[in-house]
């Protein structure tokens, strides 16, 4: 292995050119704009996170079992979040001290969805009843899980955000509709018990049914949306929420940086490896066959090997090697926007160099192995089985990844 | 299937109704900034178009306040003490930095002392006897917008001559952050003897009650000028301030757009606007768009959806009718009280 660096366009070039373009960019020079890389990165990550999800069906076998679990921690974690960052996000958003109770946690979900590329619209925002309807959803594809531990992460930051205030009515918010069950939108509820009464539920039993459905506001059809306000002529390209905080597009690579549909993943995983109920050895065996699996799938039909290669702008006559699994990659990192080098780029050879903190976010642990499983099956089907996906090298701060030939007979 | 969030809400409509016919209180603690300093007077006078310098002690003035391009940052009540201002705001974020980018040689200094005070509305027809029943001295000589300091049960409040609902009587009170449940509670207790009620919903406080009287609330007026909205009758003219410059071309050339109300008699009107965030439902004339719907709410006092329009400019006039989503509404003026 010589590491040489074939030759390539250095990352910034043409950038005194065009010096706002907003850009992905593969080896081969294949640039994507802000949107669409934001609109990749989105469905990526959400590709991920149903594999994952995949991988604690088979941990935690007991639908209910599993979404408790799953609520409970998106629950605790948010809340913490909440009691961190709370004061920051009420100042940003506008929540007045006279918003009293748990109905100002609709305005934190209402940015965050416009951030996840999730859009759509409130139909409701008082004291005792919210509405939230979504058109679409890049997470639609993970599971239903999913859709409950978002309804708790929401309800938790409502709770550490009325306990900010004088004290005000409470509201249980429920996913009433989902597109990760097949609804046409996703449509939050949250009522007051006092003013509308419903039987109590357990937290993973967060989708209604509710006390008004009769005041639900759907919207046809053929009004929907599929891209969120910052890609909107309408909107002015911006989100503006009710109290009146707008935001830029740049929303959505700080949402994209800060969290991602496995975060709901990952710390259930760890809470139960830390309370004994699973091994880690077990949590890990799991992911790890179950992300390789689906990694081969996804180049698992030739027309998706070649829509790969089209993707990232790779010449006809390339060779299929290394460095088309290597280009994958850069462009998932440049969306992400995780910083990483370089240090080999050959018909031989491909390593990456990645930041550990801009990859494994929120310092999820799990990520890391999880992620080089996931790219280990893809270079089967996308480049051939003789090349791997493996680890090797890294540091404290850096996850060294290497993309080569290798005879593994336990593979 | 949609049935109108306001129309059948009999919550809703008796907090609404208590202001209207009797008294209504809340808790309407606005973000509060306090402004002092040898230059204060000139800053004010300085950053909002309408005049602040001739504001007496003991006075308030509501006024607007305008970026650069003259466009509305924020609507606020500047309230004159003997050595300090108060801004009651719901953007202290725009408004520090705003200062900030201002402050210049000004000698002037400003925070929030939000966190010190709260303040309640009473507001309606008995709410001077239900103030004059629990405050040690009579309320009766205060203006409109204007404020004085007194006491409840021992406790310093100021009792401040205004509100956000369009009536004639209604009063803030002011109260140390420490004396909170101790003046809520009494109150309480004056407003159930008179017969009045608490109100709790954000959207009676923040949109029923003060749309019908015309009012606006954070996004009517944002990306607005004060010609577009009907607010550049009090600006003075005659000195500097923030956005002058751009506001004079506006003036001279006429504002682009005008903010109208209309009616809409349909039970439950599909309609979005602007006051739940995103662009606002899209009005058409002849296939063009013109404008947007600002709000959509309903007045109780009416029995009537309600809302604005921010349309262009001499495209609409009162008594028109046009199609909102599959609605006929009817433009109006801004004020379903008169």
């Amino acid at each position: 292995m010589t590491k040489k660096i074939d030759q390539r366009l250095p990352k910034d070039s043409g950038a005194t050119k065009l010096p706002n373009y907003a850009a992905i960019k593969s080896p081969w020079e294949r640039m994507y704009g802000f949107r669409d890389a934001m609109r990749y990165i989105t469905r990526y990550e959400a590709v991920f996170g149903a594999a994952i999800l995949q991988g604690i069906r088979i941990l935690i076998p007991e639908y209910e079992d599993r979404a408790q679990t799953i609520c409970q921690a998106a629950f605790d974690r948010m809340y913490a979040t909440s009691q961190k960052y709370g004061v920051t996000q009420e100042y940003l958003l506008n929540m007045h001290p006279f918003m009293c109770g748990e109905f100002v946690g609709a305005l934190i979900g209402d940015e965050g969805d416009d951030g996840m590329l999730m859009p759509g619209r409130v139909q409701d925002f008082g004291t005792y009843r919210c509405e939230k309807e979504l058109d679409a959803c890049p997470w639609d594809i993970i599971g239903s899980e999913l859709c409950r531990a978002t309804t708790m992460s929401l309800q938790s930051q409502a709770r550490g955000s009325a306990e900010r205030h004088r004290q005000g009515p409470t509201l249980d918010y429920a996913m009433v509709e989902a597109r990760g069950c097949g609804d046409r939108h996703c449509r939050i509820v949250a009522e007051n018990r006092e003013k509308y009464p419903m039987p109590e539920h357990a937290l993973w039993q967060s989708f209604g049914p509710i006390a008004t459905a009769d005041q639900i506001k759907c919207t046809p059809e053929e009004e929907c949306v599929e891209d969120p306000m910052v890609f909107r002529e309408e909107c002015g390209f911006k989100f503006a929420n009710g109290t009146n905080l707008e935001e830029s597009s740049e929303m959505a690579a700080m949402v994209q940086f800060a969290t991602s549909a496995c975060l709901y993943f990952f710390p259930t995983l760890t809470r139960a490896i830390d309370e004994g109920r699973l091994e880690e050895k077990t949590v890990m065996h799991v992911l790890k066959c179950v992300l390789e699996a689906a990694g081969k799938a996804a180049f698992g039909e030739p027309y998706a090997r070649l829509a790969a290669r089209e993707w990232l702008g790779v010449p006809v006559e390339a060779p299929w090697d290394g460095r088309i699994m290597g280009g994958h990659i850069e462009m998932m990192l440049q969306a992400l926007m995780c910083s990483y080098e370089v240090e080999a780029f050959n018909k031989d050879e491909v390593i990456l160099v990645i930041d550990r903190k801009g990859l494994e976010i929120s310092n999820g642990w799990m990520q890391t192995p999880c992620h080089v499983a996931y790219w280990n099956g893809m270079v089967k089907t996308l480049v051939s089985p003789q090349w791997f996906v493996f680890e090797e090298g890294s540091a404290e701060k850096t996850i060294r990844v290497c993309i080569a030939k290798k005879i593994d007979k336990f593979c | 299937m949609y049935r109108n969030i306001f129309k059948y809400d009999d919550m809703k409509r008796s907090e609404h109704m208590a202001v209207r016919e009797n008294v209504g209180w809340y808790l309407f603690t606005h973000q509060l900034m306090q402004v002092e300093g040898d230059d204060a007077e000139a800053f004010l006078d300085y950053v909002f178009p309408n005049n602040i310098a001739t504001l007496k002690p003991g006075r308030d003035r509501y006024t607007t306040m305008l970026d650069e391009n003259g466009e509305i940052i924020d609507d606020v009540v500047v309230m004159r003490f003997d050595d300090h201002f108060w801004i009651s705001t719901l953007f202290p974020s725009y408004m520090d930095d705003w200062f900030y980018a201002h402050q210049g040689d000004f000698d002037v200094d400003y925070y929030e002392v939000s966190d010190d005070w709260h303040m309640f509305a009473v507001q309606g027809p008995l709410s001077k006897d239900v103030l004059n029943g629990i405050c040690a001295e009579p309320v009766d000589g205060l203006r409109f917008f204007q404020h004085s300091e007194n006491s409840i049960d021992g406790m310093d409040v100021i009792i401040n001559r205004g509100g956000f609902t369009g009536e004639k009587l209604g009063y803030e009170v002011y109260c140390a952050e420490s004396d909170t449940d101790a003046v809520e509670e009494k109150i309480r207790e004056a407003c159930d003897k008179a017969g009045g009620r608490q109100v709790t919903e954000f959207q009676v406080m923040a949109w029923t009650l003060p749309t019908e009287a015309g009012f606006y609330y954070m996004r009517d007026l944002r990306h607005a000028n004060p010609f577009e909205v009907g607010l550049a009758a009090n600006i003075n003219w005659d000195k500097d301030f923030v956005g002058k410059a751009a506001l004079e071309k506006v003036r001279e050339a006429g504002p682009a757009r005008e903010m109208l109300g209309f009616t809409v008699a349909d039970d439950d009107p599909f309609i979005q606007a602007k006051q739940y965030g995103g662009p606002g439902e899209a009005v058409y004339l002849d296939g063009e768009e013109i404008g947007r719907v600002s709000k959509m709410v309903y007045s109780y006092v009416k029995d009537i959806n309600c809302g604005y329009i921010l349309a262009d400019a001499g495209k609409l006039k009162v008594g028109d009718t046009i199609d909102i989503h599959g609605s006929e509404a009817v433009i109006c003026e801004r004020n379903w009280l008169a």
